[in-house]
């Protein structure tokens, strides 16, 4: 009985949400003018944009609680001293330029002079030694992103506009480490503070910083506002105040743009993709990222240590039909961990693994896996090739990974699917490294380099998770580091993408897109993923 | 009275305290740690460094020792998300949530009392049978599916009722903000209030005290609402009791969904982070928060039935 009226009742709301579905949202536009929908190119000045963020931000991009959310703020608030630019390639932010001693040990950054922060107090090289001197390279505070500055010794002040970088070996990506999420915090502000992660004054009730907008009001799981810096160094910004709504359900914040209630956001979830895309007042924009899916083996474990087992796993999965079906079609299959964003670095001749399961099924063979008694389950030496998939309830994860295990059952896998709640699995899989596979996705700064996650040094206990050890590629990772000359990382990036693509330190699955929402009263936003939007938000401006 | 008070107060403790060493116990026993520690990205160093600052190294015994010490002295310690008082947090997000389980409870009894007592009067006729059929279909439907169709036809394609909880200027607005939120809630609430209702009455109006009220020839609205009503809200008072506290932990749909920054949300923020000092300052609250609610409860029960005067 409780069944049908359920049904009934879904039936009827159903047909009533979808016959009044055409006045959606062209019909009364709470933040559009109708008298300003002319096509002017001339940047206009004022109005709010509604950006949603899920959960509370931290006002601090070094805190170890700073997630997704606290980013998209601190970009705004706070500035790097460098920034991604439209070519993917560093831009100026805070610092004017920067050059590599010959031995590449010494980095040189020439900051912008005239900058204030939001309370007045000029910023100086001083801001940036105690960024990183006291929080960053302080190993006791465990801040976020500390590993990626491992080669800095030092950061000390040449004058009050200059500042060096002192390594401890050749760092040839630091200025595109600086463009992602390492904005700078004012030391004055810092003054006495004993534990920076407590500092709850500045981190959860008024920060300060350069960006072109600063804090103005906030509620804690309601809603954040920031309004025009008018001393910001660039000029001030055209847009009044920008206003970010923590909204921690998809659903919501997709009804709230198709009413106008917000302006852009990144969407993760292509499940209302046709929706937004048929509304009239919105775009969907696509863009590459440096992030790409990837299976992890356990390379201690003998089973996947053959690489053709990894190569046949590769060519029994359908990469393409995952990526239509999950992805709605936004993704490409990926060869290495060099992403097409990174268009001076990226390598698209790379030996590929297409879906064949006659060619999964020789290679096995070849590695001596076959199955013999019948039972539908590969086997050598009596022994069952039979193994655990974890995979993190997270996004599109665990769906993705029942598509891989259906393909690799396909040619004769024994693979057993264990879901596991995030926080359960970074216990599991990264903290105890105990899994036999695991499904999972990396995103870096927009720079080839990669060592953190393929060096040997970090098999076992760091970023490298399948614990893939090789001199070779270790030393191609290496040299990437130190050398300084485009065309000569360029040479020894394609060889460490051949190598990955041959010799599979991870099983590369896809390089998804990102896909951005935008409002269509939003103007001059570069073509950029909705993160590095942010970045330009002081030249955007509302019709 | 009085020893009733002391008695229950004495229980109530006791009650807390094993609340609170299940949670903490249970917590730590749960695989994963701070979310701060738990990036995928984090090194071996990192993560020491944030146990250290945490103070997670010490045995959870030493842990659950000094917790309790200093909840006794009021301090509930600084969450281990953000780094704020655990009781700011607590109280910035109290507010929201009582005031919605306030109106919704406000909105359920007056319609589940009202339906009830119209059920029970046409004992199956139709307006019976429609009552039931909403009943049930209140409780069937899945609060988040029905919250998201409201959004849908309320807010983006009517454009009535914002979706979210926005700073409104008048009261208008703010009555705006609630009637979603608690309607959603209130499809959960209000059946149960009027099928305990509904069969109170049906109970109470077959007593023979009843029959002596008609029998005496008083009006039937005096015997409905002096004598059979009275009598039929006891069972419906206990049930308040119990939907009160419920509500102020249960909401976390309805605040996820409408963006309400609540309890609920906050509960799930803080288990998902295993941020332990935030969810064992919501447990002890809201633990608190039932045990005083279905203390009041009990008093008024007391007052309404005078058989139950002599409760302690």
């Amino acid at each position: 009985m409780k069944k049908y009226l359920f049904i009934m009742m879904a039936f009827l709301l159903t047909v009533l949400v979808a016959c009044s579905d055409d006045s959606a949202s062209n019909d009364t536009d709470q933040n559009t003018d109708s008298e300003d929908s002319s096509e002017s190119t001339e940047p206009k000045q004022g109005g709010n944009v509604n950006i949603p963020i899920v959960g509370d931000p931290i006002f601090n991009p070094w805190h170890p609680n700073a997630y997704a959310e606290s980013n998209i703020v601190n970009r705004v608030l706070f500035q790097g001293l460098t920034k991604p630019g439209l070519d993917n390639l560093p831009a100026p932010s805070l610092a004017e330029d920067w050059t590599p001693s010959e031995d590449g040990l010494v980095w040189t950054f020439n900051l912008k002079e005239g900058v204030k922060w939001h309370d007045g107090v000029e910023f100086t090289a001083d801001d940036v030694a105690f960024t990183f001197n006291d929080l960053v390279l302080n190993a006791s505070l465990g801040s976020n992103g500390a590993s990626n500055y491992k080669a800095v010794k030092e950061v000390v002040v040449v004058d009050p506009h200059t500042v060096e970088f002192h390594l401890d070996r050749p760092f040839a990506s630091l200025p595109a480490y600086l463009a992602f999420n390492s904005e700078i915090l004012p030391a004055h502000k810092f003054e006495g503070v004993e534990n920076p992660w407590e500092y709850t004054e500045f981190n959860k009730e008024a920060p300060v910083g350069t960006g072109a907008f600063q804090f103005d009001t906030y509620t804690s799981g309601q809603s954040l506002t920031l309004k025009r810096f008018d001393d910001y160094h660039n000029g001030a910004a055209n847009i009044e105040t920008v206003t970010f709504k923590i909204l921690p359900d998809v659903n919501t914040q997709i009804a709230q743009v198709l009413s106008n209630e917000l302006d852009a956001f990144a969407l993760e979830d292509t499940s209302s993709l046709k929706r937004l895309e048929s509304a009239d007042n919105l775009e969907i924009v696509t863009s590459d990222t440096t992030r790409y899916f990837w299976i992890a083996t356990d390379l201690t474990n003998p089973l996947f240590q053959d690489v053709k087992v990894r190569q046949a796993m590769l060519h029994a999965i359908d990469r393409q039909a995952i990526i239509d079906s999950v992805l709605s079609g936004y993704g490409t299959i990926a060869n290495s961990a060099i992403t097409p964003d990174q268009e001076g670095y990226f390598k698209e001749d790379l030996p590929t693994y297409e879906y064949n399961v006659d060619k999964a099924k020789a290679l096995l063979k070849e590695a001596g896996w076959e199955d013999t008694n019948g039972d539908g389950i590969l086997d050598k030496d009596g022994k069952d090739f039979s193994f655990e998939f974890d995979i993190a309830l997270q996004g599109d994860l665990e769906q993705m990974a029942v598509l891989v295990q259906q393909y690799l059952i396909e040619v004769g896998f024994d693979v057993k699917l264990n879901t596991l709640e995030w926080n359960a699995m970074i216990q599991k899989n990264i903290i105890e490294r105990d899994f036999d596979m695991i499904l999972n996705w990396w995103a870096y700064p927009t720079d080839p380099d990669v060592l953190a996650q393929y060096h040997s040094s970090n098999a076992g206990t760091g970023n490298n998770i399948p614990g893939y050890q090789n001199e070779e590629l270790d030393a191609l990772l290496e040299q990437g580091q130190s050398v300084g000359d485009p065309a000569e990382r360029k040479e020894i990036y394609d060889q460490v993408q051949v190598h990955m693509a041959e010799n599979l330190p991870y099983l590369y699955l896809w390089y998804p897109q990102a896909l951005s929402v935008r409002s269509d009263r939003l103007q001059n936003v570069p073509d950029l993923h909705f993160g590095g939007t942010l970045h330009y938000i002081n030249e955007w401006w509302v019709k | 009275m009085l020893q009733f008070v002391i008695r229950r107060f004495g229980q109530s403790i006791v009650l807390v305290l094993i609340v609170t060493i299940i949670t903490f116990f249970l917590m730590n026993l749960a695989p994963g740690g701070p979310s701060s520690m738990m990036r995928m990205d984090a090194t071996e160093a990192e993560r020491e460094a944030i146990a250290e600052q945490l103070g997670l190294n010490d045995p959870v015994i030493v842990r659950y020792g000094s917790w309790l010490i200093n909840a006794f002295q009021g301090d509930l310690g600084l969450s281990l998300s953000s780094g704020q008082p655990v009781l700011d947090r607590i109280v910035e997000r109290f507010p929201h949530t009582f005031n919605l389980a306030i109106w919704t409870v406000f909105f359920s009894v007056i319609i589940g009392i009202v339906l009830g007592i119209i059920s029970a009067k046409n004992r199956n006729t139709w307006k019976d049978h429609l009552i039931n059929f909403g009943s049930v279909i209140g409780l069937s439907v899945p609060s988040f599916w029905l919250a998201i169709m409201f959004i849908l036809l309320f807010s983006v394609n009517l454009q009535w009722l914002p979706s979210s909880l926005v700073t409104g200027d008048s009261i208008w607005d703010t009555i705006k903000m609630y009637i979603m939120p608690v309607l959603i809630l209130s499809t959960a609430t209000l059946p149960t209030i009027v099928r305990f209702t509904r069969s109170s009455m049906l109970e109470v109006v077959s007593q023979n005290y009843v029959r002596t009220a008609r029998a005496k020839g008083l009006k039937e609205r005096t015997v409905v609402y002096s004598h059979a009503l009275r009598n039929a809200l006891i069972p419906v008072i206990s049930i308040i009791g119990v939907l009160i506290p419920r509500m102020l932990s249960g909401t976390v749909i309805v605040e996820s969904v409408f963006g309400w920054p609540g309890m609920g949300r906050l509960i799930v923020e803080a288990a998902q982070a295993r941020d332990y000092n935030l969810v064992m300052g919501v447990t002890v609250v809201v633990t608190i928060l039932v045990v005083l609610s279905n203390f009041i409860v009990d008093i008024i029960y007391s007052k309404v039935d005078p058989r139950v005067k002599n409760i302690g």
